[in-house]
């Protein structure tokens, strides 16, 4: 019994107040980016990698997200946790997006912001705050990701 | 020489169970399966060519059910 509670332990989940911060390397410009740089926008955070099922479907309807909402003070940012960088690039060749993505192979990012899911996503206030956050993706979350964000922007 | 009670090395047989099963207990973080979502880590190679494999064999062996927990062979569903 012991050894199964000590397997089956999960972790605790973020609270609601704290958006750990990071500072990962763009995977187009290597340009190391931080949150704070995203200060005073809306930011949907998706934790992604090429191997994960869900995120072939996401990435692109989070792309036609960005399209639709280019004029609101929105943006998203795609961590990519795949270990290999071609992985990620080779994924993105056939799956183009249009927002930021950036490369975290070691997952320490992942580990700060204790994600229990492939793919996890946060939704960030204009203070970086964690409003809200789904674990996995169905596209019934696209509707109640898409007004959240419309709900914070407006 | 005094020996100990049986309940004692009893315990001492358990932990060392407990301690030898630690040892195969690693917690493996949801961003780190990519090695495991590999298509050559699958138990099933290929899905599709397994359920037909499994249907040939359950016509032929009139088994309908055998290979897994749905149908009890009634035919009904």
């Amino acid at each position: 019994m012991l050894l199964m509670l000590i397997c089956l332990a999960a972790p605790v989940a973020v609270r609601a107040a704290d958006a750990p911060s990071f500072t990962l390397p763009e995977l187009e410009t290597g340009r190391m980016l931080s949150l704070e740089d995203f200060q005073g926008q809306v930011v949907y955070v998706d934790f992604w990698a090429s191997w994960c099922g869900p995120c072939r479907k996401s990435l692109p309807l989070y792309e036609e997200m960005r399209q639709q909402l280019e004029a609101k003070a929105f943006s998203i940012v795609a961590i990519n946790l795949d270990e290999k960088r071609a992985d990620a690039e080779q994924f993105l060749a056939r799956h183009p997006v249009g927002y930021t993505v950036l490369l975290d192979p070691a997952g320490e990012s992942a580990a700060a912001w204790q994600i229990k899911a492939m793919p996890s996503s946060f939704l960030l206030d204009t203070e970086n705050r964690i409003v809200r956050s789904w674990a996995g993706f169905t596209t019934d979350h696209l509707e109640e990701i898409r007004s959240e964000i419309l709900a914070l922007v407006d | 020489m005094k020996f100990s009670p049986w309940w004692t090395d009893w315990r001492r047989l358990a932990l060392f169970i407990a301690l030898f099963a630690l040892s195969a207990c690693a917690h493996v973080e949801p961003w780190e399966r990519g090695r495991l979502a590999q298509s050559r880590m699958a138990l099933v190679e290929d899905p599709l060519l397994s359920a037909m494999n499994d249907h040939v064999y359950t016509a032929k062996e009139a088994a309908s059910g055998g290979t897994g927990p749905a149908g009890g062979g009634c035919g009904c569903n």
